[in-house]
């Protein structure tokens, strides 16, 4: 920079001239950090709600599916078909099965 | 790097900072300030970082300057780069002492390098990686710049001469 004296005065004079110049203070940046907290209780809250507020559904009668029809045979002799109503099957006979056992 | 080092580097550099900020808005004291503050916020909310720790101030002063550029354009004051290699003349009479206004008078690039270099003490390469130029386009503005300017205030000497 050989031959920049004066430049270089008209520099250090505005330098000086800013001397005078008040420096705003370093200012205290508040950053928007993400912060686990708030997810982790939005969560949280969510979660409490559904436990608390969810109604509990009421249970509905199942309705019956299977009818049974048997032929019982009382004291007398007689037979008589029952009839019961009910929503599964304990056990089952082929109505053709005595044909295997009589047969 | 963590905040606090973050904080160590920009407090250390903040009086420069503000004055180049400033240079960057016209001189305008309140704009610079606000290029200031948001140009801390891009850097602790993690816009931009530090990659380099020895380059702080050519980074710093990358970020001032075009959120300056941002902030000028906001406000509808930026010129085009082709205004900025128009030559400009002195028009009216300036103060001597004036030092803002004369260098106000110089076109926007060679502004810039001029007060990198001979007011905060940059080489013309850190001045390049500030502005994102090559290192001759560089070197041209300073060139041009540094005759610019020596023109304008001998210019001024002589009207302040001839005034009196």
């Amino acid at each position: 920079m050989g031959n920049n004296e004066q430049l270089e005065r008209f520099f250090d004079q505005m330098k000086k001239q800013d001397e005078q110049l008040e420096i705003p203070a370093f200012p205290e940046v508040k950053t928007r950090k993400f912060s686990f907290w708030i997810p982790a209780g939005i969560a949280a809250s969510m979660a409490f709600a559904f436990l608390f507020i969810q109604k509990p559904e009421p249970i509905e009668p199942v309705s019956p599916e299977v009818v049974i029809i048997t032929l019982q045979e009382d004291e007398n002799q007689n037979q008589h078909f029952t009839i019961e109503e009910s929503t599964f099957l304990e056990t089952w006979e082929s109505p053709t099965a005595s044909l295997l056992t009589e047969y | 790097m963590n905040r606090s080092q973050l904080d160590h580097i920009l407090k250390a550099h903040h009086r420069d900072a503000y004055l180049w900020a400033r240079q960057c808005c016209s001189f305008e004291d309140e704009m610079a300030k606000d290029v200031l503050q948001l140009s801390y916020l891009k850097i602790l909310e993690g816009q931009a970082k530090l990659k380099d720790a020895s380059k702080a101030k050519t980074w710093l002063f990358s970020i001032i300057r075009y959120t300056a550029i941002d902030e000028l354009r906001k406000a509808g004051k930026v010129v085009s780069l082709m205004d900025s290699y128009d030559p400009i003349e002195i028009i009216e009479e300036v103060d001597g002492t004036n030092y803002e206004e004369i260098i106000k008078l110089l076109p926007e690039m060679q502004r810039e390098v001029i007060l990198m270099v001979f007011y905060h003490q940059m080489t013309i390469a850190q001045s390049a990686e500030i502005l994102q130029i090559g290192l001759g386009t560089a070197r041209t503005h300073y060139d041009r710049g540094k005759k610019k300017l020596k023109e304008l205030i001998t210019k001024v000497q002589i009207q302040e001469e001839y005034g009196k």
